[in-house]
């Protein structure tokens, strides 16, 4: 069939008459980074929310992976490959970050009631094998140091590595960042897009929101354009870049 | 089950009003108050202990015998009574809790607190034992099938004047306005300039007054008891769920709906001898309306979860 | 460390007050209150792990306590206390008290499958009301529950396993034989529940709960059910409740329709905010000290009241319980034993 891993028909969304997503076709093809930008209110975060069913829909299909996930909850889309980051960091700011990857990593079966109850063998070992996953991931994003600090002494930009390294403990197919960079220093930042770059480079589908678009524009196999919950423009960097309708939507053009 | 009816009417107009005044305080601040039903017991508690005659050592301890006065007048300073302490409430415990900021989790479970300490500071005040308002008995009379004495259809046209203006002022005043616009976003209503710190001290008085008021008539229509705010605010909730909580106009109309359901109930073939269970239906009602329509009647999806 | 040195100080000083405000009879008063103390204590564990461990709240625990408790007794021997028909064949009492537990466990998954997908408040809504209908039916449906005459005459089943040392002991010091059997067994119970405890907090599926307690959103975004979760410990906190509602019925001897109010929920709330929301231990030390406050509370009706009666005595007691949850929430929410890091009360 098709190689696209999303894809998504006639998704709208309204909010008491206000129409925030409308999207007719969108999808995502396999192995690129894709950025979603557009000006304030444009409906790009309802729209994650939409795809990731973090929100339901008033109307429209999402697929993944070939599969009608229209109705499908927001864990099970995560148990199938599709994670998510937050617009406003979240982590779990009472546990450690040690604690947060382990959270993240360990299996359903493992935190069934009665298997952690009796402690069983099996479940040690597996909890074993995760240490070298987080340490590996932790040290990939320069975390390792900080692993049996409490996540809310974290800095800002350590906040959004550390969600972005508890999403790959979900070993992801798909990852769809919402503002990996909004607060976060420009050396980190640059860190943070040369992570992203890696992470597409070794097969995670990659979609994000994102303001910065100098970054945008540098990382991205493919930008799209959201405007008043449609999507105004598709395509390389290079198109968008020079797209008129995008011009004309980022300067609030009123000349109609 | 249609003799039932006029006791529904009755019961329906009291958590009404109950609901709309919850619905309020909870759309403006958030705060599940679960010391609401004290301040419905407040406002009849007071028409009592002003209007009971001073000899009558019923209700109160020797030392805090009856006023005496005028039962109308009575009831006015109850209700001003009322609202300063829902005034007190917010300027002495909830805003300093909003300022320090305390979730939402912990404000209830701080009027838990405060309801326990109310009720039974109402009872060490007053008795255990039901008491009325001083009122000449009526018999009751046919109002289109119905049974009713003349006073209770006075409270019940009076409930629904009451039931109008609230909705007018809602609806009408820039206050009223006000309010909604806090209820639907504090972001944007502080945004466009709306002191919302004003608003929720309007909004608790406006909301213990209406509570006081409910209480009254409740005491008129029944009788006062110390413990009446607990007993009535269960159904209350039942009410503000059915009709959408943070609503008001739902919470009108589910309490109402709720109010007669309970009466209309008594008649049932299958609760003969068991009349104590009829409040166990409505409640059990709001725990069936969770499950199918969480967002009640005329609630919308966002604000449940 | 400062706060387990204020916790003995605290335990040792209610100790003394019980042994100094009592001439005579002080080791029965010392039993009597280290029974409730233990029935609570065992309840606000319960509680804890609903609101304590998952940020859940409970405001109908005496109804998961009276569900294990009615069903526990109804399936061992016992009778009925109007007609006094007597049902003299039942179940063996440990597998009753499985029944019974289940139950308690069974009703947490009622109430929690409607609530648990909406907004916190919903659940408090809930449990509230389920006390009230709980406390509705069983007065009402008296050809089971006996109503307000209650079930009587099922002690026996558990004071035949009553070891002999027992006796020995309450002889010595003319206390109740059949009381402290159910002291023992209730502070047992404690050590075991808190052992199970403080091993699933460190498990997985404790690591998970507090993720849920923190942040639900999160929690999906990586693929775990947090609904699930959430009922899972409400059920089980549940359970815990229903052993403590078994133990209290045991103490009595009885269970009638007042036995379990609502009111005795908020009893419960107290204990567990002063010993320390999220500790484990806490509750348990928090339902000391509380019986031991109640008994000081009625010593002030009698300063307030020339004689106080049931009414009086009830009314102050309680104003001290509102005040007392008031107070500990708005000032020192942690309790005695909470762990300050691990507090909610920014959660919205």
């Amino acid at each position: 069939m098709s190689n696209n891993i999303l894809s998504v028909n006639s998704l709208t969304k309204s909010f008491g008459g206000l129409e925030a997503v409308n999207v007719e076709n969108f999808q995502i093809n396999s192995n690129e980074i894709t950025s979603l930008i557009g000006p304030n209110g444009a409906g790009k975060t309802t729209f994650f929310d939409l795809i990731t069913r973090f929100q339901d829909a008033d109307s429209g299909s999402i697929f993944f992976k070939n599969k009608n996930v229209s109705k499908t909850n927001s864990y099970m889309l995560a148990r199938l490959g599709m994670v998510r980051t937050f617009q406003l960091t979240r982590v779990f700011d009472r546990m450690t970050v040690y604690e947060n990857m382990q959270f993240a990593g360990s299996s359903i079966k493992n935190e069934g009631f009665l298997n952690s109850l009796f402690n069983k063998t099996s479940l040690r070992k597996d909890e074993g094998n995760l240490i070298e996953k987080i340490d590996d991931t932790l040290k990939m994003l320069n975390l390792y140091e900080m692993r049996n600090a409490y996540a809310r002494e974290l800095s800002g930009g350590q906040k959004k590595l550390l969600e972005l390294g508890r999403s790959l403990m979900k070993d992801p197919e798909i990852l769809l960042l919402d503002e990996p960079l909004a607060g976060v220093n420009p050396k980190l930042a640059d860190n943070i897009l040369e992570i992203i770059t890696n992470l597409n480079a070794k097969g995670i589908n990659i979609l994000m929101v994102e303001h910065n678009i100098n970054a945008v524009m540098k990382i991205s196999d493919r930008v799209v354009v959201m405007a008043e919950g449609k999507i105004i423009s598709d395509g390389k960097p290079d198109f968008v870049r020079s797209d008129k309708k995008v011009i004309e939507a980022y300067l609030g053009s009123s000349d109609e | 089950m249609i003799e039932q009816l006029g006791n529904g009417l009755l019961l329906g107009v009291i958590i009404a009003l109950g609901s709309v005044a919850l619905s309020l305080l909870y759309g403006v601040t958030r705060i599940v108050n679960f010391a609401h039903g004290e301040i419905i017991a407040l406002g009849a508690v007071m028409t009592l202990f002003f209007s009971s005659s001073p000899d009558s050592s019923l209700l109160f301890f020797d030392r805090y015998s009856p006023i005496g006065i005028n039962f109308f007048g009575s009831i006015v300073i109850s209700i001003i009574l009322c609202g300063i302490f829902g005034a007190s409430l917010e300027i002495f415990l909830f805003r300093p809790l909003r300022k320090n900021n305390f979730g939402n989790i912990a404000v209830l479970v701080v009027t838990i607190g405060l309801s326990i300490f109310l009720r039974h500071i109402y009872l060490l005040f007053a008795s255990a034992k039901p008491s009325s308002f001083i009122l000449e008995l009526q018999r009751r009379e046919d109002y289109f099938g119905i049974q009713l004495t003349p006073r209770n259809v006075q409270v019940l046209v009076l409930g629904f004047i009451v039931m109008i203006l609230v909705g007018l002022f809602l609806t009408y005043t820039k206050t009223g306005k006000a309010m909604r616009a806090v209820r639907d976003s504090s972001d944007l209503a502080s945004v466009t300039g709306i002191n919302s710190d004003y608003i929720i001290l309007v909004t608790w008085i406006f909301s213990s007054m209406l509570a006081g008021f409910t209480g009254i008539i409740q005491g008129v229509i029944n009788n006062v008891r110390w413990n009446m705010g607990f007993l009535i605010l269960l159904l209350i909730f039942a009410g503000t769920v059915l009709g959408g909580i943070g609503t008001s106009f739902g919470a009108m109309f589910g309490g109402f709906v709720i109010g007669v359901l309970v009466q209309l109930s008594v008649g049932l073939e299958f609760m003969d001898g068991h009349t104590e269970a009829k409040n166990a239906l409505a409640l059990g009602l709001m725990i069936l309306i969770l499950l199918i329509r969480p967002q009640g009647i005329f609630g919308t999806k966002d604000r449940i979860s | 460390m400062n706060k387990y040195i204020t916790a003995s100080l605290l335990l040792l000083g209610c100790i003394a007050y019980i042994f100094l405000s009592n001439d005579t009879g002080s080791a029965r008063v010392f039993v009597n209150l280290i029974t409730f103390a233990g029935v609570y204590g065992l309840a606000a564990i319960g509680i804890n792990v609903h609101f304590g461990w998952t940020g859940l709240l409970n405001f109908g625990h005496a109804a998961f306590m009276g569900i294990g408790a009615y069903t526990t007794v109804l399936l061992i021997p016992h009778s009925l206390g109007r007609e006094g028909v007597i049902i003299s064949t039942g179940l063996p009492l440990p597998i009753a008290i499985i029944f019974g537990l289940i139950a308690s466990a069974l009703l947490g998954l009622l109430l929690g499958l409607p609530t648990l997908r909406l907004r916190g408040d919903y659940l408090a809504i809930v449990t509230i009301a389920a006390a009230e209908i709980f406390r509705l039916l069983v007065r009402d449906f008296e050809n089971l529950t006996g109503g307000v005459y209650g079930i009587i005459q099922f002690s026996d089943s558990l004071q035949v396993y009553r070891p002999n040392f027992v006796d020995v002991i309450s002889t010595k010091y003319d206390v109740s034989s059949a009381q402290l059997w159910v002291a023992i067994l209730t502070w047992i119970s404690i050590v075991l529940v808190i052992i199970i405890l403080s091993r699933l907090q460190k498990s997985p599926w404790g690591r998970a709960l507090r993720a849920v307690r923190e942040d639900e959103d999160a929690v999906r975004a990586l693929g775990k059910n947090a609904v699930w979760l959430k009922l899972q410990s409400f059920m089980l906190g549940a359970a815990i409740g229903g052993l403590s509602g078994i133990f209290l019925v045991f103490n009595y001897g009885t269970v009638q329709a007042s036995t379990f109010v609502p009111v005795l929920t908020f009893y419960i709330w107290a204990a567990l905010i002063l010993g320390g929301v999220g500790s484990l231990g806490g509750p348990a030390l928090g339902a000391i000290i509380f019986w031991v406050i109640i008994a000081g509370t009625d010593s002030i009706s009698r300063l307030l009241f020339e004689s106080p009666d049931g009414q009086q005595l009830a009314g102050v007691r309680f104003v001290i319980v509102g005040l007392l949850i008031m107070l500990f929430m708005i000032f020192r929410p942690s309790g005695i034993l909470g762990k300050k890091e691990e507090l909610l009360l920014d959660v919205k």
